[in-house]
């Protein structure tokens, strides 16, 4: 009975999401770098989503020539050390570098939905000890502790995963308590909390689903992040062995790079493209829901 | 003043006793029994094994042992490397100089030309010249620091041969004096532009939005409508507002900095806390590396103590808040 009571007048109070979905999606164009960023990033999900059919051998596949240069062979990006073909290897990477950033934060955003939505719902005591956490969060050296725990625990892609995930949610955490804090004061939480709803049907139900969306550019950053750590990992020999990820293909490199350049180069601009589609779709988010680029009150 | 000062002081303890939590959980999850660990070698005698044992109390509780290996570190007792058959403090500190000279230079160049980039953006937002500055700025943020210091290197120290490829010094020249700060100068070029180079677009953003917003601000149309000249009002007052945020990133940069230069250490094989720290990697060596991550947490949340410092006698709000 509570639950009809209470869902008609927020109901009501929403604006019609149609309407609104337009109106950010036009302002996600005027934004110039998201629509980029998101060719971008829809370019690079096809190749790793049509991996099998761009490189019908995998990515390890061996037997070419040795450091063949782009072009050689049949091979359009070259070969590596071991004779495997650089093309296949970095669509294959795609599908790795994705899933890391994907999973890890997502990881990030739902720890730091919770600890911000309740830090800043709750206030008070409990507000001040979930914001120190965050902050002394914020200040540890993420990369060293994550090579300590990957070194420690071994360096299967599920902890890399994990682990990231675990130490990149303060930035959620802190977009999340703003959006609380100031959602708790608005009318419609009022009048839910004097009709008896508990403090976790209206975190879960309304604070954070009301909130969410700068955590959602956030979480764009984060998967670009993500992305770049494991790429550093990879680098310095941590990431796992049995996966081709565009950071171990940049270590792999490293030794023959005055000879064959190209071994590390692509693998480099593979990331670069990536991430840089991250950032802008990021960029773009954040211009929609900057208040100052609305040009219709909602 | 010197009351903020204690209070940001206080403010750090809970921070670095978290860093020691985490270290001291990390020692007990690292394999094998932690006296073991911190014995640092290979095949300890199980004398020296009872020695360590006894002396962190490893067969009392767990608090117990936690007061006792604060007391060690606060002795600045950290183990003994494995693979260096050194004190672990020892051996992070000679290594210390080499990794600040390569990060307080890229951070102070970054701040420079970052700060400098995102004031010109901000003054042209909305043109084409501010859309290109901001998209190369992301492309430069999207790059991996040590993907760019080995094409810098390919290009400038293998190809053109301008520069040294790697290392501090020159070895067995045995240079002294001026002749050596020459020499380590000419070695930083390359991994001090790689870092300033992975560092500017942190400073280009917050200051192009930062300059952005302080224009908008109502006392700079005042200015206006009382017919003050533009690039004065904005010298004098929207440009000092907008620097501000810029400091406290400078601080939380530090320890992006620490990151970068790890890795951008190991390509140009600068003797560094990178290095030292992919040494301890590939030996196992925990200590060494639990070492490393608790002396960089202490610094970088000194870092963000002195800027926050720093950003209150530039600013009366905050002191007074």
């Amino acid at each position: 009975m509570a639950q009809t009571l209470t869902s008609t007048p927020v109901a009501e109070i929403a604006p019609r999401r149609n309407g609104r979905w337009r109106a950010q999606w036009s302002l996600f164009v005027e934004s110039r770098m998201g629509p980029i960023g998101l060719a971008i990033l829809i370019i690079v999900a096809l190749v790793a989503i049509c991996a099998p059919l761009i490189a019908p051998d995998g990515p390890f596949k061996l037997g070419a020539t040795r450091l063949l240069a782009p072009g050689k062979e049949g091979h359009i990006l070259g070969t590596d050390h071991l004779g495997r073909d650089m093309l296949a290897q970095i669509v294959y990477g795609a599908r790795v570098s994705l899933v890391i950033g994907i999973v890890a934060a997502t990881i990030s955003l739902i720890v730091g939905m919770v600890v911000g939505s309740i830090a800043g719902y709750y206030g008070g005591i409990v507000d001040m000890v979930l914001s120190r956490i965050t902050d002394m969060f914020l200040i540890i050296p993420a990369f060293f502790l994550i090579i300590i725990i990957v070194a420690t625990l071994g360096s299967g892609i599920i902890y890399v995963m994990v682990v990231i995930g675990l130490t990149a949610w303060p930035a959620s955490a802190r977009l999340m308590r703003a959006q609380a804090m100031s959602l708790r004061e608005r009318t419609f939480i009022h009048a839910l909390r004097a009709l008896g709803e508990s403090n976790r049907k209206i975190l879960f139900r309304h604070i954070i689903p009301n909130g969410i969306q700068p955590l959602i550019a956030n979480a764009s950053l984060d998967i670009a992040s993500a992305i770049l750590i494991e790429s550093g990992l990879s680098f310095i020999g941590l990431g796992d062995p049995n996966k081709a990820t565009w950071g171990r293909m940049i270590y792999d490199g490293r030794t023959t790079i005055t000879t064959a350049w190209w071994v590390s180069v692509f693998p480099g601009i593979a990331i670069i493209i990536t991430v840089l589609g991250f950032y802008l779709v990021g960029d773009g988010i954040s211009y929609v829901l900057n208040p100052r680029n609305r040009k219709v009150r909602t | 003043m010197g009351r903020y000062i204690s209070r940001q002081l206080a403010s750090i303890i809970p921070t670095i006793l978290l860093s020691i939590v985490i270290n001291f959980m990390l020692l007990h999850a690292a394999p094998g029994d932690p006296a073991r660990v911190l014995a640092g070698k290979d095949n300890p005698s199980e004398e020296q094994i009872a020695a360590i044992r006894a002396e962190l109390g490893l067969d009392r509780s767990l608090p117990v042992q936690f007061f006792s290996y604060v007391r060690e570190l606060l002795q600045g007792n950290m183990g003994q490397s494995l693979s260096f058959k050194q004190p672990v403090f020892d051996l992070i500190m000679s290594r210390m100089p080499a990794t600040l000279l390569l990060t307080v230079t890229s951070a102070i160049l970054a701040l420079a030309i970052g700060t400098l980039l995102g004031v010109a953006a901000a003054q042209r937002a909305g043109t084409v010249k501010d859309a290109a500055l901001s998209f190369g700025n992301y492309a430069l943020f999207a790059m991996p620091g040590f993907w760019l210091g080995l094409i810098l290197m390919v290009i400038f120290s293998s190809k053109l041969g301008w520069l040294p490829t790697a290392g501090m010094r020159t070895v067995r020249a045995d240079y002294t004096g001026w002749r050596d700060v020459l020499d380590v100068m000419q070695h930083m070029i390359l991994p001090v532009a790689t870092l300033t180079l992975v560092q500017v677009p942190i400073y280009f953003r917050i200051t192009r939005a930062s300059v952005i917003q302080e224009r908008q601000q109502d006392y700079m149309t005042t200015f206006r409508a009382t017919g003050m000249p533009p690039t004065h009002t904005f010298r004098r007052y929207a440009l000092r507002n907008a620097l501000l945020p810029t400091i406290t990133v400078f601080g939380l940069g530090f320890g992006f900095v620490f990151t970068g230069a790890a890795l951008v250490e190991i390509v140009f094989a600068w003797p560094g806390i990178g290095r030292l720290t992919l040494d301890a990697v590939f030996r196992r060596d925990y200590p060494l590396l639990l070492g490393v991550y608790l002396i960089l947490a202490i610094a970088v949340s000194i870092a963000v103590m002195l800027t926050d410092i720093v950003y209150a006698l530039l600013d009366p709000r905050i002191r007074l808040r």
